[in-house]
């Protein structure tokens, strides 16, 4: 019996207008989303590409390694076109210095606003809206409906068991609506391999991860709604209630999350701690003048000439020993500072997702961005990288540009007369002695690691709601 | 010789939880080859004798049983035995004719049955040739009846249980499909149907019942009723100038 009901269940929900135009649309919507994102991967590869060979001719136009203004870029990465996550609103250029603090700046918004405004069209939209609405499209009038139509009691006037009627409901919904949505998804995937966008194995397994929490996701609200259309006796209250859930799920619990969060745990804003930054930094330089000050007016009641070498060596050891003690200060600072900010924004963020997991969309959105490694620590992790990759740029940059013993004993040159243009005259810089910058993707073990937790939410909501519809049914008046 | 009883109630009582008696006591019997009318109107226990015998509820008392059975104790057995067909026969839109027929029959256990059967109940029931195939999201309620006549047919079950057939009807259609009820009371079914059209149920049946407040009030087999005026006796009844 039961395999007679799941074949009427698939033919019912294929065979129907509503089908073939919601599919059109979801199909549409996800080819549309791996256009768009392949484009703006060729497009955000490209600037890339000429934001690095700009930076290379520039370094190599100078022919002083202390006049250098090194740029680092942060390379797009092929998931980050189909799961946004913060990637667009993470800066992608950085002035590259060996002392100081490093920002991010040239964000995707910042440079395309409009589309901080109305977002990209990526796989998490569709999934969250399209998809969830689609499951609810279709799970609301499921038993009531039949119930309506005077199908339910035509059905049980045969030797018909309430739980194989229920099961076919669920799995027939599931594979009628599942299977055909993975179609447009695996064109999608065959358009990555067509336009040639470069996808490792590793990001292949993720793509599909993300697919998977996606078909989830769809599994939730189609359960659901198959859920309150077995409690409720009309469908149009069962519509009713499926889209306020909807709603709440997607609009405003998220929202609200973050609204409740900041309430819980207050974290201190950017400009506030840019302040302090800034006003530790105007007082370090204060300071870094007053002792350049009284070395000065100590070293020059001696007999001392500043041609002296030895004279020139004892300053550079000194500005040496300042600069470290400055930037020893300042590290620490800048350090506690962003620990202790981080601290309060990882406990508000902690809070938020914690209140937000009440949405099963909130919950793939979670899911899909560690898996893609577009979610919030993302900034955070390419920083870590980014400093990394200063500490072998400040080495290059010492080896390059000498002792600061070297440097004094230019500018004292230059100041004294004692150098003609002729002998200044140097030839052009090699912007490949420079350590590349190479940025390391979350790894597969980390993102997995990171999305357990909601891959097993959905999974458990799913067989939540799939118990609550069987219970209900149970118990549903078919009359 | 006598025919057997196919569907039968015995006592039927079926009292709600909010203490609402919807059925009191009722007692009656269809025998193969007879169409028994339920009649009465809105809330009268009709549709709950039906919802009874199809296992839909529990009875508060008294059993209901369909070829023998009681519906009480193995309702899907008892099923096996019956075909029904309700009020609102929608059925399923995006399902042709024909498809829908498969269905159910399938449902109805009946595997084996090729496209000619299918086409051959339609036949029967009169449903146009062209429809056999069409989708009925376009049916009209008297073509879906039809098609859902053709469901119990193809079943085979010695017991139909109509609930309101005739209701939103046009005479014509109504007409038909009454005629295709006495080709079914001859081929021995016992045909159970509840209605409140006093003229229809005593144009089609042998036995009527008189419903009214959970009660049945009055059994009159078609002889009693040659020489009645229905209409006159069933609002006596209701009326309480009858007693029951």
């Amino acid at each position: 019996m039961l395999r007679i009901l799941l074949e009427k269940e698939l033919r019912d929900i294929i065979y129907s207008t509503k089908f073939a135009i919601t599919f059109a649309a979801a199909a549409v919507l996800v080819l549309l989303s791996f256009y768009v994102g392949i484009r703006n991967y060729q497009e955000s590869i490209h600037e890339y590409e000429n934001a690095k060979t700009t930076n290379a001719a520039n370094i190599a136009a100078q022919t002083d390694w202390r006049q250098i203004q090194d740029r680092v870029f942060r390379r797009p990465q092929p998931l980050e076109i189909l799961v946004n996550g913060v990637t667009n609103d993470v800066g992608r250029t950085t002035d590259m210095r060996a002392s100081g603090e490093l920002n991010l700046i040239n964000s995707r918004f910042s440079a395309d606003p409009l589309f901080a405004v109305f977002r990209f069209l990526d796989l998490n939209f569709v999934f969250v809206i399209v998809f969830s609405l689609f499951a609810i499209l279709f799970g609301y009038d499921a038993i009531n409906g039949e119930k309506e139509s005077g199908t339910l009691k035509l059905v049980f006037s045969n030797r018909i068991s309430r739980a194989s009627f229920i099961l076919s409901k669920l799995l027939g919904s599931v594979l009628a609506l599942g299977v055909p949505l993975l179609v447009p998804l695996l064109i999608g995937c065959l358009m990555l391999l067509g336009f040639g966008i470069p996808m490792s194995g590793l990001e292949w397994l993720r793509l599909g991860l993300v697919i998977v929490a996606g078909l989830l996701c769809f599994g939730v609200f189609l359960t659901l709604s198959i859920m309150v259309s077995a409690m409720v006796s009309r469908s149009s209250v069962s519509f009713l209630l499926s889209l306020v859930v909807w709603i709440f799920s997607v609009l405003i619990i998220p929202k609200g999350s973050v609204l409740l969060a900041s309430q819980i745990a207050s974290v201190p804003s950017i400009d506030a701690v840019e302040t302090q930054k800034r006003k530790f930094t105007a007082d370090q330089r204060q300071k870094w003048m007053q002792a350049s000050q009284q070395w000065f007016s100590s070293r020059m009641t001696s007999s001392a000439s500043m041609n002296d070498s030895g004279f020139v060596n004892a300053m550079a050891a000194f500005q040496d020993s300042l600069q470290k003690s400055t930037e020893d200060a300042r590290l620490e600072f800048y350090n506690r500072l962003d620990e202790d900010w981080r601290n309060k924004k990882d406990w508000q963020e902690k809070w938020a997702f914690g209140i937000s997991r009440i949405s099963p969309t909130a919950v793939f959105q979670i899911a899909a961005m560690n898996i893609a490694g577009t979610d919030v620590g993302m900034k955070f992790r390419y920083m870590q990288q980014l400093n990394r990759y200063r500490e072998a740029f400040a080495e290059t940059m010492r080896k390059k540009t000498g002792s600061s013993a070297d440097y004094f004993r230019i500018v004292i040159r230059r100041f004294s007369g004692g150098q003609n243009d002729q002998e200044e005259k140097q030839k052009s810089l090699n912007p490949s002695e420079l350590p590349e910058f190479v940025e390391q993707p979350r790894s597969i073990g980390d993102a997995m690691t990171a999305s357990l937790t909601d891959m097993g939410l959905l999974l458990i909501l799913n067989a939540l709601f799939f118990a609550g519809a069987f219970y209900a049914f149970l118990r549903f008046d078919l009359r | 010789m006598d025919q057997p009883n196919i569907l039968e109630a015995q006592k039927l009582t079926k009292v709600y939880e909010d203490g609402l008696c919807a059925l009191d006591h009722v007692s009656f019997s269809v025998k193969a080859g007879e169409i028994f009318c339920l009649l009465g109107d809105n809330g009268a226990g009709k549709t709950t004798t039906i919802n009874l015998f199809l296992g839909f509820l529990n009875p508060t008392e008294g059993t209901p049983f369909i070829n023998g059975i009681d519906v009480t104790k193995d309702p899907l057995a008892a099923k096996q035995h019956v075909a029904y067909l309700s009020d609102v026969v929608m059925l399923y839109p995006n399902f042709t004719a024909r498809q829908n027929l498969d269905f159910f029959a399938r449902l109805g256990e009946r595997r084996n049955l090729k496209r000619d059967d299918y086409y051959n109940a339609l036949r029967q029931v009169g449903l146009q040739e062209k429809a056999f195939e069409q989708k009925l999201k376009g049916f009209s309620k008297g073509m879906r009846q039809k098609v859902g006549l053709a469901i119990a047919i193809v079943k085979e079950a010695p017991a139909i249980i109509l609930d309101e057939p005739t209701s939103g009807l046009d005479p014509k259609a109504a007409n038909e499909f009454l005629a295709i009820l006495h080709q079914l009371r001859a081929q021995g079914r016992a045909i159970l149907i509840s209605t409140h059209d006093i003229f229809r149920a005593k144009e089609i049946s042998d036995t009527v019942g008189i419903m009214s407040e959970g009660k049945l009030l009055a059994v009159k087999t078609k002889a009693e009723l040659e020489h009645e005026n229905l209409e006159r006796l069933y609002l006596d009844y209701i009326q309480g100038k009858v007693a029951a």
